[in-house]
């Protein structure tokens, strides 16, 4: 297939042609009007979650046990819970977990991911299959399960909610990007780095990783989307982040009750926050797919 | 991918509609629930379903897994004879001979040996027609003392032997005299039938239902998962059931749980006072009547390990129940329904005449807290806890899961213990880690769980504050006196309370002990759960809640109504 | 044909072993199987029950005896309810294939019609509502979407118009002493169902969708206009067969999904199908129970791959030449 030894300078180059200035993915991006309404709203909810301490208009956990739960009005916008406290000022206390995990375990889960499956792509061979199938391991027991058992052994801190969660999400990724790796193993400019002596390290992180640019930056949007439901689903069944410390799941395992009582907002307002975190991490995922693949050549 | 204002327009709709949603909230019922029980008369005939919200694990009374209380009250009860009822005299609850009985049992001593008569009441026989016969009450007997996956044995581990003079009679001697002996043949147990059970595998035969009774029902199916139902026993010598049916349907869900009972899916609910049900009714149910009984068997309360620092020094206990406002707590957890006390006694409500609320001293008093820790030593350090020698007072509070009310008391508790200075953190573990590991071995500063009483008899103090209770090598870590409290002069008191067949020395030393307890401060009380039951006005019939023996206990008396 | 699905077959086979070998590990390692013993006032329970379940034995051993058990219908016996293991979970399996057949059913249908009435009324309002529509679809915690579903659904009209019953139900899947299908049965499904599948809907359609685009711009497609074909001919017989192939694929493989999914469904609406026995054996640490059942689950799954990789194969001819 290959037509001769590409010349020097084509190989010093890290491109394949699509690789763009980071201008022009700017442009991209910008244009896809959805992910630009996302990455300002998820910046706010970032900076309202993580500046709580300044920000929310109560203090984290300040009982008013006289006041009990009250539906929202102007002096508590969201109301209060069954504690008295502040429901605002919870929801964005509680979003600090809810973030922090949704994002760390992507991050987690694509850097592991990439790395062993651009090796198992790279390398190929058996190591590459045992690799795979060490994947498919994770695939066919449900995750919730897995995860269950996991955090009920190892117990349920944010950290060991994150290592665990991370444990489970990086095989969808290693498979994506082995595959990718494998089809640009093929192409011409991989070649000639191997025939002028670069060594593998170098030609997977010079080389292979711009290119996997891509998707790499969809996986970690896709991932934290699925981490943040992922770790609302187990807090709300009473496995992920434990009491005292709150996050929108299991504020909403604590609401679930409520249906048919006038506390029902306490069960509406984690959820929308969720709801609108995960939307916003997804149309940030689909610019980004477009800004760095608007030919959707590679996914 | 989505260019057009039109998708962004519509997705902006359906946000906005859930916001608007949850701006107008639901109206809550405008008619609310009835609180007394002015008894409709009940016709004969027909049949109801009743909401259970725990399933069973088993049906075996007597065995390692019938730990769920939910099976005492919906089949046990109902199927399985006993010695003695609970039941209200002049305002207390107390052991009743049953009508299982022809009279109340005498107690003798004989040879410095206590030995109790139980004359069984001529007419009472068995679903197959079977006589109920002393033999049963032996079979029974025996099978607790010397069964190998008994879980409780306390009282028949004392038996030395039953003897069966005739049919109808049954002698009981103790190995030392057993104060509390009406739980005998009684308290969750029953008497079990020996011509159906005896040389077989108990266990085996019983665990998944079984269609034998000696009470005024049978158990006609038990659908794993979904439902019990009940039919009456034509062969019971007391009052037969209006009913001709009664099914018991499981519903986990709180919302359910309610949606059901408003919508007549079910007429009747017992659920546990979590927040949530308390919201739901709270909101109101239409063409429901409704009980809320604060006296209970249930105390929870927070339990301190008296060997482990911080807690090995009184002043400390006591500093820690002068920093928190119990009855503040009580009022936000029940304060829905009308209970807004808190527990100021180990001796639950149920327990009727025992003890004297002696906590009552014991109020939100920062000024004592400061005075008795400083007096102890301690002084605030730079971040506004107490500090001893350089250890601060932070302590863990091991938690089991599963009870959403237990965790807001704990923050509730977290938030008031901060304020007076102690740093409180929460540990959650399970059932079997906590009872069977943790506490035993004394591993734990602090836990917060439930004491719970089934008979109005106080048969869990000695096990839980006598010294010679403390798990160790001499009693093979049985005991369960996990806090290890010590306190000097309380044993004999217990030791009283145990043996002492005259029932106004118990009293009196239970007097005593209660306020020993609230000297030394071995653990904190806090509430006392209260059961609620929710009927349906289609109900008639005697309806009411008995602490011990649930909701269910009169179920032949229930009916609808005329 | 047989070749590719026996291969399949074979290659599968010890991945489950190897995962359930690691399983066993983990469940033994997290859970105590004596845990609910422990409690036990009876010192000589502990015992007894060691030897009897050989957990004196070491752990390949022990192992190895737990799955001839397994392979031979011996499942054991529940530490919770002490009923058989496997009338347990065979129980347990009959409500939620229920659930999963309808919800499969279901969700292909409405995903299949919205992905064909998308691609062909691209940019329409209805082409754009469904799309944001399933963005929120996708976005939304199953779970919160069911207790929602609840309030909206089933209590506030009840409320509202002060009726007796409320229009869908949501406590398990009959009421009390009906059965079969029926209006009830009915009834009781929608709720379930909906919340099972709405993520899966709201994916299968977007991609479904997409491939339909695909398929309608190819160049087979262009030829049947050009020859005239009419159009929904095309549609139905050339675009939708065609895009077939990767449409059942992933709807095979995301079925798996739906396991996870059921966890939560099931709890939410007292539904005592397998969702439930993992819950409540999870809670109580009931070894015996949690072993048997992530081994039929998995292989549930991989059957559902198997079903996936042989349907792609029939429905591709060009796979089962490689």
């Amino acid at each position: 297939m290959s037509t001769g030894i590409a010349s020097v300078a084509e190989v010093a180059e890290p491109a394949v042609g699509e690789v763009s200035g980071t201008r022009e993915l700017l442009r991209r991006f910008a244009h896809h009007r959805l992910a630009l309404v996302g990455s300002v709203v998820l910046v706010l909810l970032v900076i309202a979650c993580f500046g709580a301490p300044w920000i929310a208009p109560a203090k984290q956990g300040a009982q008013d046990l006289a006041l009990g739960p009250t539906s929202p009005s102007w002096s508590h916008l969201l109301g209060t819970d069954q504690l008295g406290r502040d429901y605002l000022s919870e929801l964005l206390y509680a979003g600090r977990i809810s973030l922090a995990i949704g994002f760390f375990v992507a991050l987690v889960a694509t850097t592991v991911g990439t790395a062993v499956g651009a090796v198992a792509g790279y390398v190929g061979g058996v190591v590459g299959e045992a690799i795979m199938r060490l994947t498919d391991l994770f695939l066919i027991v449900p995750a919730i399960a897995i995860l269950a058992v996991a955090l009920k052994g190892l117990g349920s801190s944010p950290v060991t909610i994150v290592l665990v969660l991370s444990g489970i999400s990086w095989t969808y990724i290693a498979r994506v990007v082995r595959s990718q790796v494998l089809s640009l193993s093929e192409k011409e400019f991989i070649e000639a780095a191997r025939v002028i002596g670069a060594s593998t390290p170098r030609i997977l992180v010079r080389h292979m990783l711009p290119n996997l640019a891509g998707i790499i930056a969809v996986n970690i949007s896709l991932a934290t989307a699925s981490a943040i439901i992922i770790e609302s689903t187990l807090s709300f069944l009473g496995f992920g982040v434990q009491p005292p410390r709150t996050s929108w799941g299991n504020m909403l395992s604590q609401a679930s009750g409520l249906v048919g009582t006038p506390q029902v907002y306490l069960l509406y307002f984690p959820g929308l926050f969720i709801l609108v975190t995960v939307l916003c991490v997804n149309f940030i995922g689909d610019g980004l797919r477009d800004a760095l693949d608007p030919q959707g050549r590679q996914l | 991918m989505l260019r057009s204002p039109r998708a962004s327009a519509v997705l902006a709709a359906v946000a906005g509609l859930l916001l608007v949603a949850s701006a107008c909230s639901s109206n809550s019922s405008a008619n609310s629930s009835g609180s007394e029980t002015t008894a409709t008369a009940a016709r004969n005939g027909g049949s109801i379903v009743i909401g259970a919200e725990q399933e069973p694990d088993c049906a075996d009374w007597l065995g390692t897994c019938a730990g769920s209380i939910w099976g005492n009250y919906i089949m046990q009860i109902e199927t399985v004879p006993s010695a003695f009822d609970t039941r209200k005299v002049n305002g207390k609850w107390v052991p009743q001979a049953s009508d299982l009985l022809a009279g109340d049992p005498t107690v003798a001593t004989t040879g410095g040996k206590q030995t109790i008569t139980y004359k069984i009441n001529p007419k009472a026989v068995w679903s197959d027609g079977t006589p109920i016969s002393s033999a049963d009450f032996a079979y029974t007997a025996l099978q607790v003392r010397d069964g190998k996956d008994i879980f409780d044995k306390s009282g028949y581990s004392d038996i030395e032997k039953v003897t069966t003079p005739d049919p109808k009679t049954a002698v009981v001697t103790m190995k030392t005299p057993y104060a509390s002996w009406r739980q005998l043949f009684s308290n969750g147990y029953g008497v079990l039938p020996a011509h159906i059970l005896k040389g077989k595998n108990r266990d085996a035969l019983m665990k998944d239902g079984y269609t034998w009774s000696g009470g005024p029902w049978i158990i006609q199916s038990w659908k794993r998962g979904t439902s019990v139902t009940l039919v009456p026993n034509d062969k019971y010598w007391g009052t037969k059931p209006h009913l001709d049916k009664v099914t018991f349907q499981f519903i986990t869900d709180t919302a359910a749980a309610f949606q059901a009972l408003k919508s007549g899916q079910v007429d009747a609910l017992y659920p546990s006072p979590q927040l949530d049900a308390l919201s739901q009714i709270k909101a109101g149910i239409p063409d429901t009547k409704s009980q809320v009984d604060p006296v209970t068997g249930n105390l929870e309360a927070i339990w301190l390990n008296n060997a482990k620092f911080p807690f090995d020094s009184q002043s400390v206990r006591q500093a820690l129940a002068y920093s928190i406002d119990r009855d503040a707590i009580t009022k936000r957890l029940f304060g829905v329904i009308g209970v807004d006390k808190a527990a100021q006694s180990f001796f639950t409500p149920i327990i009727g005449g025992f003890g004297e609320s002696a906590f009552q001293k014991y109020t939100l008093d920062l000024d004592k807290v400061k005075s008795l820790m400083t007096g102890d030593g301690w002084a605030k350090d730079s971040s506004g806890y107490w500090a001893k020698g350089g250890k601060r007072a932070s302590f863990a509070v091991e938690t089991l899961a599963g009870n959403k009310r237990r965790d807001l008391t704990l923050q509730i508790l977290q938030a008031q213990f901060k304020t007076a200075g102690f740093q409180m953190t929460i540990h959650e573990t399970t059932p079997a880690t906590l009872f069977g590991k943790t506490a035993p071995n004394g591993d734990f500063q602090a836990g917060l769980y439930t004491l719970i009483d089934t008979f109005p008899e106080p048969l869990n103090l000695s096990a839980t504050f006598k010294s010679s209770a403390i798990p160790s090598k001499a009693n093979g870590y049985s005991g369960i006196n996990f806090d290890r409290v010590n306190i000097p002069g309380l044993d004999p008191v217990l030791d009283q309370i145990d043996s002492d067949v005259d029932q106004t020395q118990r009293v009196e030393a239970s007097k005593k002990a209660d306020q020993m307890l609230a000297d030394a401060v071995p653990a904190i009380p806090i509430d006392d759960v209260p059961n609620v039951l929710l009927w349906s006005t289609r109900l008639g019939g005697e309806i009411s809640i008995n602490p011990s023996e649930g909701p269910f206990w009169n179920l032949n008396e229930w009916g609808l109504a005329k | 044909m047989i070749a590719y699905t026996v291969r399949r077959i074979l290659l599968s086979a010890p991945i489950v072993l190897i995962a359930s070998f690691v399983l066993f590990v983990a469940v033994r390692a997290t859970f105590d199987p004596l845990g609910k013993l422990r409690q036990s006032r009876d010192p000589s329970v502990i015992h007894r029950e060691t030897e009897r379940l050989g957990l004196n034995k070491s752990v390949p051993e022990q192992f190895l005896l737990w799955l001839k058990g397994f392979l031979t219908g011996d499942w054991g016996v529940s530490s919770r309810t002490g009923g058989d293991v496997r009338a347990m979970i065979l129980q347990a399996l009959w409500p939620t294939l229920q659930l999963i057949f309808w919800g499969i059913l279901f969700a292909v249908i409405i995903a299949g019609l919205i992905s064909i009435y998308s691609a062909v009324k691209q940019y329409s309002l209805a082409d754009h509502t469904m799309t944001a529509l399933s963005y929120v679809g996708i976005a939304l915690p199953a779970f919160w979407f069911g207790l929602v579903l609840i309030q909206f659904l089933a209590v506030m009209p009840r409320q509202q118009f002060g009726w007796a019953n409320p229009p869908l139900y949501f406590v398990g899947l009959h009421s009390a002493g009906q059965s079969g299908f029926n209006l009830d049965y009915v009834r009781h499904l929608v709720l379930p169902v909906i919340t099972l599948t709405i993520t899966l809907v709201a994916s299968w359609s977007r991609f479904g969708r997409a491939s339909m685009l695909d398929a309608l711009s190819s160049e087979y497609v262009r030829t049947a206009r050009a020859k005239g074909v009419p159009r929904r001919r095309i549609i139905l017989r050339h675009a939708a067969r065609n895009s077939l192939a990767p449409f059942v694929t992933v709807v095979a493989l995301d079925a798996a999904l739906l396991f996870g999914g059921l966890v939560v469904t099931e709890q939410i609406y007292s539904i005592p199908g397998m969702g439930r026995l993992f819950l409540d054996s999870l809670l109580t640490g009931d070894v015996f129970v949690l072993l048997p059942w992530m081994l039929v689950v998995a292989c549930a799954v991989v059957v559902c791959n198997l079903i996936a990789d042989v349907s792609y194969a029939i429905l591709d001819p060009r796979v089962r030449l490689r």
